[in-house]
């Protein structure tokens, strides 16, 4: 490492010294290009100078870029040679001598970065890259003190702390974006730390994102989305460990800043999302179901209206779901009744999934917004709990919990159905045929269902009710696509129909002793109807598109 | 405002907070009473990680039954000091409480400042395990493994020289490998 020095001393004073004229002389060799380039003098005129004082003529250009190359090359490897030189003893330099050390290197990348940035021109991109090493360097101090005196690594969000906070101002006031984005990164990681080692909710952490990170990233998009999606992973963890009210405060703020900036939609979308982990937070922490909630769902459903964001609207959609989920388990627990997988809570769920789609219809007739996410969340809801009653297995594990609650229930959005559907027919609302099809459909479920519930202990005779109801599905489907010339309507149904048939299969035959059986028979099985189905399909297809 | 001047500011935060941070912990070691704690074996596989050794000390399992407690329960997170006396050639946990005794002059005993991990009840029996701050020990690269080959080896092979301000907080001023100082 010695001579790595050395020559890089040598090289330096070579270069300076290099072909060094009276300095007069060099004056005039830089200053001639510069008049003639003025026009102050012709080239013939320089020439003629340069002759009489038997001068040659240098390209300045070419010289100063060859000098700094060299300067560089020079300054490259001092700099190497001291950095091996510290290397090599690093351990056997006293701790404060390498701190002072490490961070003079810090203040100078950092004055570097200011003189690249703001006072050379022609140099901006690595003014910024020198800022941002300034603040690694900066890290890199911290980080070797803790070193130095032994902070434990339980405290390491601490050392994140100083990390982070003393480089915010290279981020704001040199518009620094690697930097930054450093920091957001750096704030969050000390964020979870805290939470973690400290086992206390971090109120800090939201307050700055708001007051300073959020307001401080102007046009930059991947600060904002590195500092939101901090937020969001905040109010994620909340429920693990009943922080309420830091949900809270995270959602709030955010619904503030989408409020204050309504273009910037990925504010509502998490907003929602930190929301909804609030609700959970606080239903299980206090066991009491959270009527706060309703209005703040009322607002983000109204600002989906409003703006037309079909994205917020379905997470208003989970959101109420997920809700009237927590709301009954906590009744249930203030009533000591069993919350558990019961007939009665898949009922409940395939009910509600039919208001919906009811609601859907309404919408579209009265042309409102969402009416085709309403019909779609509604009827997939409804199926899935259809193909969850399919299942023997389910049915004789949740058919001996009974909860009145639930029942109650069933027999409330049962009602509710009923009178839904009674209005809208006679305002004329199912004239459409695709409509009157679904809506059949789910109708079927909708009895079968309620036969379910009336005798939840006949487990042979649910199980037929729940398949026919599935088969239902995928023939009203499949009927539905050849009628109305809709092949995606026509594949659902395929899917359903394959979908059974598997189940089915999978549901007889893996209870066999011999495995290998299912995966010969299932092996011939989707073969050979996969290839019918396929051929059926692609019949259907030619003969739509022909006739249109 | 002007670049230059933000610039200076800067640099002079970070000057600041270097030079606080160092000086508070040279503070600490020169005006602090020292301690030595006792060290308990852990298991050699987990105690090296990187270039830092883990401490796990006899004070930071507190049995309730055994040291004089102002609650009978504490919360995961809760701060709390714990008065040290010394007990032959080490110093051992006498009495645990939320808030900081005011020292009395020829007092001998330290208070250190802890943060509660774990509390259980069991039967009769209370314990809790308080982290002091004290727990890595950071060392050059490839010295740590002497330290963690005598942890493993006998109970007093490995003591912690603490130095314990009056603000409850420590910091490890030395680690004594059979009674020879690593420094």
């Amino acid at each position: 490492m010695f001579s790595l020095i050395f020559w890089g001393f040598i090289i330096y004073l070579i270069v300076r010294s290099w072909g060094k004229p009276k300095k007069v002389y060099r004056w005039l060799q830089e200053e001639l290009p510069r008049w003639e380039e003025k026009m102050l003098i012709s080239r013939e005129q320089g020439d003629t100078i340069l002759k009489f004082y038997n001068l040659k003529r240098i390209d300045p250009a070419m010289k100063s870029d060859l000098t700094k190359t060299l300067s560089l090359i020079g300054a490259i490897f001092l700099g190497l040679g001291v950095l091996f030189l510290v290397g090599a003893n690093w351990q056997k330099i006293p701790g404060l001598t390498k701190t002072v050390l490490l961070l003079t290197v810090t203040i100078s990348t950092l004055y570097a970065g200011y003189l690249f940035t703001y006072i050379k021109e022609g140099y901006p991109q690595l003014g910024k890259s020198l800022f941002l090493l300034a603040s690694l360097f900066w890290g890199a101090t911290v980080a070797l003190i803790g070193q130095i005196y032994h902070i434990p690594v339980s405290e390491n969000w601490y050392i994140f702390l100083l990390w982070s906070f003393p480089i915010l101002p290279v981020a704001i006031f040199f518009e620094n974006l690697y930097t930054h984005l450093l920091a957001s990164v750096l704030l969050i990681i000390w964020n979870f730390l805290y939470l973690s080692t400290n086992q206390a909710p971090n109120y800090f952490y939201p307050l700055i994102v708001f007051a300073v990170m959020l307001s401080t990233a102007k046009g930059s998009w991947p600060v904002r989305y590195i500092n939101v999606m901090g937020l969001v992973s905040t109010s994620v963890y909340c429920p693990f460990y009943s922080y309420e009210w830091l949900a809270l405060l995270i959602g709030a703020g955010l619904l503030v800043y989408y409020l204050r900036n309504p273009a910037e939609r990925i504010f509502l979308y998490s907003a929602n999302v930190a929301l909804i982990f609030w609700t959970i937070t606080f239903t299980t922490v206090r066991d009491v179901p959270n009527f706060l909630f309703l209005p703040v769902l009322v607002l983000l459903t109204g600002l989906s209206y409003k703006d037309n964001l079909s994205k917020n609207m379905l997470l208003c959609l989970l959101a109420l779901v997920l809700w009237l989920n927590l709301t009954l388990h906590s009744f249930s627990k203030i009533l000591d009744y069993k919350f558990e997988f019961s007939v009665s809570l898949i009922v409940l769920h395939s009910l509600l999934g039919i208001v919906f789609y009811i609601i859907g219809i309404m919408s579209k007739n009265r042309g409102r917004l969402f009416f085709e996410l309403y019909k779609i969340f509604g009827y997939l809801l409804t199926f899935a709990c259809v193909y969850l009653l399919s299942f023997p297995d389910v049915l004789k594990g949740a058919a001996s919990l009974v909860n009145p609650l639930y029942l109650n229930g069933c027999l409330v959005l049962a009602g509710a159905i009923i009178l839904l559907l009674f209005y809208e027919f006679r305002q004329g609302g199912f004239k459409n045929k695709l409509i009157q099809m679904e809506l059949g459909t789910l109708l079927a479920a909708f009895a079968g269902h309620m036969l379910v519930l009336v005798n939840p202990s006949a487990v042979i005779l649910n199980t037929l009710i729940g398949n026919t109801v599935l088969v239902i599905f995928a023939l009203c489907n499949i009927t539905l696509g050849v009628e109305l010339k809709k092949t995606y309507v026509f594949n659902l149904g395929v899917a359903i129909f394959v979908l059974f048939i598997l189940t089915r299969f999978i549901d007889v035959t893996w209870k066999l002793k011999e495995k290998s059986l299912f995966f010969i028979i299932g092996g011939i099985l989707i073969l050979v109807l996969g290839s019918y189905l396929e051929k059926q399909r692609r019949k259907f297809v030619e003969r739509i598109s022909r006739n249109e | 405002m002007n670049k230059k001047v933000v610039l200076l500011l800067i640099s002079l935060l970070w000057i600041t907070l270097a030079v606080g941070l160092v000086k508070s912990k040279e503070f600490l070691l020169k005006n602090g009473k020292s301690v030595l704690l006792e060290t308990l074996p852990a298991d050699p596989r987990d105690l090296l990680r990187g270039d830092y050794v883990i401490l796990n000390y006899k004070i930071n399992t507190l049995d309730l039954n055994l040291v004089r407690s102002e609650k009978s329960s504490y919360n995961p997170g809760e701060k709390v000091f714990v008065r040290l006396e010394p007990r032959g050639r080490y110093w051992g946990a006498v009495a645990v409480q939320t808030k900081q005794d005011f020292q009395k002059q020829g007092d001998p005993a330290v208070y250190i400042k802890g943060r509660v991990k774990y509390y259980s009840h069991f039967k009769e029996n209370s314990k809790m395990t308080v982290d002091y701050g004290i727990g890595s020990y950071f060392v050059p690269e490839g010295e740590g493994k002497e330290i963690e080959r005598n942890i493993g080896r006998t109970k007093s092979a490995v003591d912690v020289e603490v130095v314990v301000g009056d603000s409850g907080l420590a910091v490890i001023k030395d680690v004594v490998v059979n009674r020879r100082s690593i420094k």
